[in-house]
């Protein structure tokens, strides 16, 4: 599904990634794991399209529905049709768009793209309702207020998990969504990622803590250094860096 | 070398007729009055850019035309005007500066609410149009304020009594249908709030072609003790149309002002809007807002005189800027010596969608009491990235996302507008604009 091969990125002249190798087949999940400043958000970013970094050599492949595309070429929108959704680590707050007004923009650009019927406001909301239900977020109201404008941290993080769900993405990449979670909000998150979890979805998890892997079990667990992929094993290397750091490692 | 008298008399060369006819039929007062504004504006000429107050704003392309005055006109579509209006409200329409009566309604007017056309109240009701017309000396005010009250043909004129609460929208509706080119109108209004009254009043200039003209409109606002003014001036005209408008606010005591002022079209736009807080305890809201693409040009110049003790105004002016447009917004503040305890603030907020658009913006203080509060301040800027990447990684498409932006750059001066009539109307003028910019 997604191929990175020796992937190499600056930002204003500053090289971040030095040569990052990884592949995701559909139905895995993976976790990348590292220090701060080692590169994982960078590599999200990248994934994604961010217009601020300079890919200064590799590739992204991404194959969906036997179609092999190089993401590297494509407009950050264009990868979002195709299935590859980003979970941001800060999401934006845009005043004057209420988030359910935001969604349905989302989903009608996917279904067009996709040639599925759009949704008309009332259709939409009662899939979006659905999908809250689903999601445990039934109490949330937040869905009528402007995109992430004076959301709690929680509200913010459980705000992308919802988008997640109602675009339903091939390929999901969770930026450190569960960073300054309380339980009951990690517990949504995760729940969230394990529904949609299926044999033709990937995902993959950048995360600062080990706590997050009680409640997804990743096939994969990386662990990012200084801006390369050093060691990537089973679920067990998460553990071993929850008791150990990462010194060991690096 | 090209003195003022030729600039001034070079622009009115084809309005002579029109002149005559004016001046002929007017009494003796009226036409002194007009006859001073005359001198004025040729005494002053039209502006230039070596004018302090004109300096970013060029009107060479005006000064190259010839306008003249055309008698009344037909609306042959109002398709455009009535998806606009509402009829369960007072509407006052002038085509061409012109009273349409037949496309105006004036029914159901509540008890104390007076609407004139000015035309007719002049004929009617002399006496006591006279200080309120010549409350501001023509010898003394700028070149087309001047110009307006020498050349003034219609407008209206509405009075609301004393403790009277005029529950409708009253709206003035200017549209200029532009089959012959080159035309002018010199819309005068006029509005009055007696001590403790209330009323929301709302003025739109629209068109229902893509020909150039000029309208030079002037409306004087007098708000009396504790009385109470929703107040909108909306804009939407012809990509070749010149607006030169002045608007003057008059606040006595404990009386309170809500203004918002919003320009999205046209070829170039001049708003000057001045406030005079004249009674203690006033307190005046003037915001602005313009949008604007291509080659057009808004230039705001506002000024807030504070005359009295205790008085509050709050400025927030917001522009979005696209194309080759160019903004420019110069807002001054003066707080007179016996008006302590002023509380002044002023922000102009601008966003720059392309490299070739343009804002100079001057925020101006001038303050003579010492125990006065006045903030002010003016940024620019452009979208922010990071907003971009999370609009486009949700598959929304960079021009979609740019309205949404745009759209929620403006959301927080639109919600300051109270008045819901307003606030809908200018929303509509406003949609148009930000359908054609990204």
């Amino acid at each position: 599904m997604l191929e990175i091969k020796n992937l190499h990125v600056s930002i204003n002249e500053a090289l971040i990634l030095k040569g990052v190798n990884l592949t995701v087949n559909p139905g895995e999940v993976h976790a990348i794991m590292g220090p701060n400043g080692s590169g994982k958000s960078t590599l999200a970013k990248v994934i994604g399209g961010h217009p601020d970094y300079q890919v200064n050599s590799g590739t992204i492949d991404y194959e969906v529905n036997f179609k092999k595309v190089n993401l590297l070429e494509m407009e950050p929108e264009a990868r979002a049709r195709e299935g590859v959704f980003l979970a941001f680590q800060y999401p934006v707050e845009i005043p004057g768009v209420t988030t359910s007004v935001f969604l349905r923009a989302a989903f009608n650009e996917i279904c067009k793209h996709q040639g599925a019927q759009e949704m008309d406001p009332i259709e939409f909301d009662e899939y979006v309702r659905g999908k809250m239900k689903l999601l445990s977020m039934a109490n949330d109201k937040f869905i009528d207020r402007p995109v992430n404008v004076d959301f709690s941290g929680g509200e913010k993080k459980r705000n992308e998990i919802l988008q997640m769900a109602v675009l339903s993405p091939r390929l999901a990449i969770l930026d450190e969504t569960d960073s300054g979670l309380d339980i009951d909000s990690l517990r949504i998150v995760a729940e969230g990622v394990n529904k949609l979890k299926k044999k033709d979805n990937a995902i993959v998890l950048i995360t600062h803590y080990q706590r997050l892997l009680n409640y997804i079990v990743p096939d994969f667990v990386h662990i990012m250094h200084d801006g390369k992929i050093v060691r990537s094993e089973g679920k067990e290397l998460a553990l071993q860096v929850e008791e150990r750091g990462y010194d060991w490692i690096t | 070398m090209i003195s003022q008298i030729d600039t001034a008399s070079a622009f009115l060369s084809e309005l002579t007729e029109y002149e005559e006819s004016l001046f002929k039929n007017a009494t003796p007062w009226l036409k002194g009055m007009r006859v001073k504004g005359l001198e004025r504006f040729k005494s002053l000429g039209l502006p230039t850019i070596k004018d302090e107050e004109w300096k970013y704003t060029s009107l060479s392309p005006l000064a190259q035309k010839k306008f003249s005055f055309v008698g009344e006109q037909k609306l042959n579509d109002n398709r455009d005007l009535e998806k606009y209006v509402d009829r369960s409200e007072i509407n006052i329409v002038y085509l061409n500066g012109f009273f349409a009566k037949e496309l105006s309604n004036l029914d159901g007017l509540s008890n104390g609410l007076t609407i004139q056309n000015l035309k007719q109240a002049l004929k009617e009701n002399e006496q006591e149009l006279q200080p309120l017309l010549s409350k501001y000396d023509a010898a003394t005010q700028g070149a087309f304020a001047a110009l307006n009250t020498a050349y003034f043909h219609d407008g209206a004129f509405i009075k609301v009594k004393k403790n009277m609460i005029a529950d409708k929208l009253i709206h003035i509706i200017h549209i200029t249908n532009g089959k012959i080119p080159d035309t002018i109108s010199f819309p005068r209004t006029l509005i009055v709030l007696e001590a403790s009254s209330e009323a929301a009043v709302l003025e739109s200039h629209i068109c229902s072609a893509n020909e150039s003209y000029l309208t030079n409109a002037l409306t004087d606002i007098f708000v009396g003790e504790n009385a109470h003014l929703d107040y909108g001036k909306g804009q939407n005209e012809s990509p070749e149309a010149f607006h030169i408008g002045t608007t003057r606010i008059w606040q006595e005591r404990d009386s309170n002002v809500e203004a918002f002022s919003l320009a999205a079209g046209s070829l170039l736009t001049r708003n000057d809007l001045s406030v005079t807080l004249d009674g203690p305890g006033a307190h005046a809201t003037i915001n602005g807002l313009y949008a604007i693409t291509d080659k057009q040009h808004v230039d705001n110049h506002t000024a807030v005189n504070h005359k009295a003790p205790n008085c509050t105004s709050r400025e927030l002016y917001k522009g979005i800027l696209h194309q080759q447009a160019r903004g420019v917004f110069n807002g001054k503040i003066f707080v007179q010596r016996e008006a302590q305890l002023t509380n002044a603030y002023q922000l102009n907020k601008n966003l720059l969608l392309t490299k070739g658009c343009q804002i100079d913006t001057k925020p101006q203080l001038e303050i003579f009491a010492d125990d006065v509060k006045c903030t002010h301040g003016a940024t620019i800027g452009q979208l922010n990235e990071d907003e971009m990447f999370y609009l486009q990684s949700r598959a929304i498409p960079k021009t979609v996302a740019v309205k949404m932006l745009c759209r929620g750059f403006v959301d927080d001066i639109l919600n300051e507008i109270k008045h819901n009539s307003i606030h809908l109307k200018l929303e509509k003028l406003l949609a148009h604009v930000l359908s054609v910019i990204s």
